[in-house]
């Protein structure tokens, strides 16, 4: 599409400024299921975003048709979105920052002229790996993705930024089973380069990880101490990491309304947001908005420092966007929780009778980021005098966000990125209430 | 038409040249609009244009798919051909040449919602926005969202099949939050259809739907943390169908099944839920949320008895996982858009009416936990293992409904609990929910009739008796 001509074409409606977010997207995915390429896909699209600015409003329009004979309707459809918005909040349009970091390894170009023959023969291999492992592995779905994903963002007001990512993920599922019980277990790794992929190791923690699992059944009802670990914390932050957002504490749905400067976790708590991690896909030196990310610390020893900001929201607290304007909305880029000074293994010896916790189910309905409450599956091990003594299954945890982050009691310094681009230790708990039997 | 049909005939013709057995075009062309609105005021509108070609070839278990969004022909050939290069072999299939289009014609939607101006509804949402703020004092915000969608959708494939379907979705999100002493709860009410904005303008009251999600919130506010531990669960109707959903209808998809990888496999004829469960899958509901005319592959989408009586009778199937199984196709595939390929999904699932009335249900209860309004939940159909959570609920003491508690979720198996209902209500009711996944995430309908479960995993914050 001409943007110039939608530009132009969009001042002499009346719109005062113009925004155009091009991203094109190309993606292969690998999956061999019992040893046999299952699945195969290929996919290239492009999608552009267009907002302007009308009367102070902003209109939106998205569109997979990039044809210029749709240039009048997107031009009438941003005037007739904006018209109708009576918000108080002012439209912004970014005329850009002086500097942006340089992000220099989001793109590798090895990942993306690696043959494909080659990538389908790493995913069988670790399909292989799989069954090695363990006599008790069942059944195995092992996957490969890989995306590359360019960005364009053009104003009228003269800003001009571009960004080239690619990233790939590999890993795989497995069903365990013995004579009486069958569990599930899954691992993966991300990355841009291949070297990064230890397939050993993920098959090792994946079946290590469902064996012990196998023959996990409810305990009583009670409260215990409990161990989050990194991946049961990163589930819980990524349910409620939408409180950070100042549009959240603006419009009143966030328990941190009011809170900033405030102590809300204990003082050996600090979580941060990075956007120049490195060998993160998420990482980005500018949003979408234009505007030039920053690292922050929002929660600094349990005080809570900044709410996270676009420019929209920073505009109606007199402060500066913090970069995190993304789609139309905000959110955090890679949030970290500070590596404490125990190992995992502190953190389980110096416990008496607890639970740790390594899965947390449900979190989209059982967590509620407006009241900070919370009631999800579990799944760990039940602990004595510092020893992991049989597996658990079917309990829940229930809390409140912001009070399980006053009663941390230990950080452990076994990081890891999860799932959800959350990189977390392991954490322990004062106690919680645990339902089973 | 979407696509030219002989630009399609060329496809599939260049799928099938390396030795393929199967190929299959999806063509979808998507209008949506979003309006959101906080505090009673419009903050956020968003109309797009979605545009996409998919192309799936299959060799026996194998399937190689691909999407693009261009319209370019020799870009889509391009594709199929390049797809085609998974397979080393000759043609072995002349496709069947594509017959006379069929068009669905059920569904319809009365007032389209591209025929309904952004005003009206906007005051549609305001109406909403307006009842649910001055329900009570304590009601401290209101959102509201709605999202409309066309979607046209035209499938061929190398059997003749040539479909077209229009799915036509509208949804409201009405949100209420009560708040007090800095402390504060949720109330939310989600009205969908899949008819037009009749719907809203004639067959539902919105305002008495915004209200009572006030209502919700204000009475989560004051109710006491839930108690936890094991006891029985009178679940209502309505999307307390969501247990069976998440507890037994993930596990009947073919994407588990297939792969024998659910708590289901080989257990066709026999007995899997108490004998008075009988539970459907019917996607032929006229207008359901989860209906349409033609399943994404292209089939006549079927109503699916899925357990009667406690009895296993079917699985949920698509064509390609049919082939590892030893069942036909239910009519069962469908997918988020062209961005994935379709599988094996449910539509308007419920557990069918039972004898008991609700005021019986509660009466024969001595203590137990009423849940009146359920939120989502999830399953890992390997272990059968699910959750999910309580939105509004009250403690049952000798028969009587009593105080209401707030912070519940549930947990059980699959394979268990549909065993442990021991009464079945008569009112029979369906809610709207969205599913999500391996083919991305979808309107599904939820429903049945007042349950109970004769004894469940409560969780809740209040700890143990």
């Amino acid at each position: 599409m001409n943007f110039e001509r939608l530009f132009a074409l969009a001042k002499q409606k009346g719109i005062e400024d113009v925004q155009v977010y091009l991203v094109n997207r190309s993606e292969l995915s690998i999956e061999v299921f019992d040893g046999e390429l299952d699945k195969y896909e290929i996919a290239d699209t492009t999608t552009l975003s267009i907002k302007g600015v009308y009367h102070k409003r902003m209109g939106t329009f998205s569109t997979e048709v990039l044809d210029d004979s749709l240039i009048e309707s997107i031009v009438d459809n941003l005037i007739a979105n904006a018209s109708i918005i009576d918000s108080l909040d002012e439209a912004v349009i970014y005329a850009g920052d002086l500097e942006y970091h340089v992000l220099d390894d989001l793109f590798n170009e090895e990942l993306t002229k690696m043959d494909v023959a080659n990538k389908i023969a790493k995913v069988k291999q670790l399909d292989q790996l799989f069954h090695q492992a363990n006599p008790l592995v069942s059944i195995v779905e092992t996957m490969y993705s890989e995306s590359t994903r360019t960005v364009l963002l053009q104003n009228t007001k003269g800003l001009k930024l571009e960004n080239k990512v690619n990233s790939a993920m590999i890993g795989g599922q497995i069903i365990v089973k013995n004579e009486s019980d069958q569990r599930t277990a899954f691992d993966l790794a991300i990355s841009n380069d291949f070297a990064d992929f230890d397939l050993e190791k993920i098959a090792k923690e994946a079946v290590e990880s469902g064996v012990r699992k196998l023959g996990a059944k409810p305990i009583p009802s009670k409260n215990y101490e409990i161990i989050l670990d990194k991946d049961a914390l990163a589930t819980l932050l990524s349910a409620f990491q939408n409180v950070f957002s100042a549009e959240a504490v603006q419009k009143g749905l966030s328990l941190l309304k009011g809170k900033l400067g405030s102590t809300i976790g204990s003082s050996l708590f600090t979580l941060v947001d990075d956007p120049f991690m490195k060998k993160s896909s998420r990482s980005r030196s500018f949003d979408d908005e234009g505007v030039a990310t920053k690292y922050k610390e929002l929660i600094k020893a349990g005080v809570l420092e900044t709410y996270l900001h676009n420019l929209t929201t920073a505009k109606k607290d007199g402060v500066v966007s913090t970069g995190n304007g993304f789609g139309t909305s905000v959110s955090a880029i890679n949030l970290k929780v500070l590596p404490g000074e125990h190992s995992y293994q502190d953190l389980l010896s110096s416990m008496k009778e607890g639970i740790v916790i390594t899965d947390l189910q449900g979190a989209h309905a059982g967590a509620n980021p407006v009241s900070g409450d919370f009631s999800l599956q579990a799944t760990g091990f039940l602990v004595e005098n510092g020893v992991e003594i049989k597996p658990v299954a079917l309990i829940t945890i229930a809390g409140n966000f912001i009070k399980l982050l006053q009663d941390i009691t230990a950080v452990g310094n076994d990081i890891k990125t999860g799932y959800y681009g959350i990189t977390c230790p392991s954490v322990k708990i004062l106690s919680l209430p645990v339902s089973g039997i | 038409m979407l696509l030219e049909k002989a630009l399609i005939e060329r496809m599939i013709e260049t799928a099938l040249q390396t030795g393929a057995d199967f190929a299959e075009v999806y063509v979808e062309d998507r209008a949506s609009e979003m309006i959101s609105q906080i505090g009673g005021r419009v903050e956020k509108v968003n109309s797009s244009k979605l545009f996409g070609v998919g192309v799936r070839i299959a060799l026996g278990l194998q399937s190689v798919y691909g999407y693009t969004n261009s319209k370019n022909p020799e870009e889509l050939v391009k594709l199929a051909s390049d797809l085609s290069k998974s397979f080393q072999g000759n043609t072995i299939l002349k496709p069947i040449p594509l017959g006379q289009l069929e068009v669905g014609t059920r569904h319809v939607a009365r007032i389209n919602p591209r025929d309904v101006s952004q005003p009206k509804k906007v005051e549609l949402m305001k109406k909403a926005y307006e009842a649910a703020k001055n329900y009570d004092p304590v009601i401290q915000q209101v959102a509201v969202n709605l999202s409309d969608w066309v979607q046209d959708v035209l499938i061929a494939n190398s059997e003749g099949r040539f479909v077209s379907d229009t799915r036509v979705r509208i949804r409201m999100y009405i949100n209420a939050i009560a708040g007090k002493d800095g402390m504060m709860q949720t109330g939310g009410e989600g009205p969908g259809t899949g008819k037009g904005y009749e719907y809203f303008f004639e067959d539902i009251d919105i305002e008495e739907l915004a209200k009572d999600a006030a209502r919700c919130a204000k009475t989560m506010l004051f109710a006491e943390d839930c108690p936890s531990g094991v006891m029985p669960v009178i679940i209502d109707n309505k999307f307390g169908g969501v247990i069976f959903h998440e507890a037994c209808g993930h596990s009947l998809e073919a994407t588990s099944v297939a792969k024998n990888a659910s708590v289901f496999c080989g257990k066709m004829g026999t007995q899997v839920a108490s004998s008075i469960v009988t539970a459907i899958d019917d996607g032929t509901i006229e207008n359901g949320w989860g209906s349409a005319n033609f399943d994404d592959e292209g089939y006549p989408q079927q109503r699916r008895v899925l357990i009667e009586n406690g009895v296993l009778k079917s699985y949920m199937v698509d064509k390609l996982n049919a082939r590892r199984m030893d069942h036909q196709p239910t009519g069962s595939s469908r997918r988020e858009s062209y961005r994935f390929a379709p599988t094996s999904r449910m539509s308007n699932t419920f557990i069918d009416n039972g004898t008991s009335t609700f005021e019986e249900i509660i009466a024969a209860t001595p203590y137990g936990l009423y849940a009146a309004k359920m939120g989502g939940g999830s399953v890992n159909p390997g272990s059968g293992d699910f959750n999910f959570s309580v939105s509004e609920g009250y403690i049952i003491r000798d028969g009587v409904i009593a105080e209401p508690v707030r912070g519940a979720s549930l947990v059980g198996n699959g394979a268990e609990i549909l065993h442990k209902i021991d009464m079945v209500g008569n009112n029979l009711d369906r809610a709207r929910g969205m599913c999500g996944s391996q083919s991305g995430s979808i309107p599904a309908d939820v429903g049945q009739p007042t349950i109970r479960v004769a004894s469940i995993t409560v969780g809740g914050k209040k700890g143990a008796k």
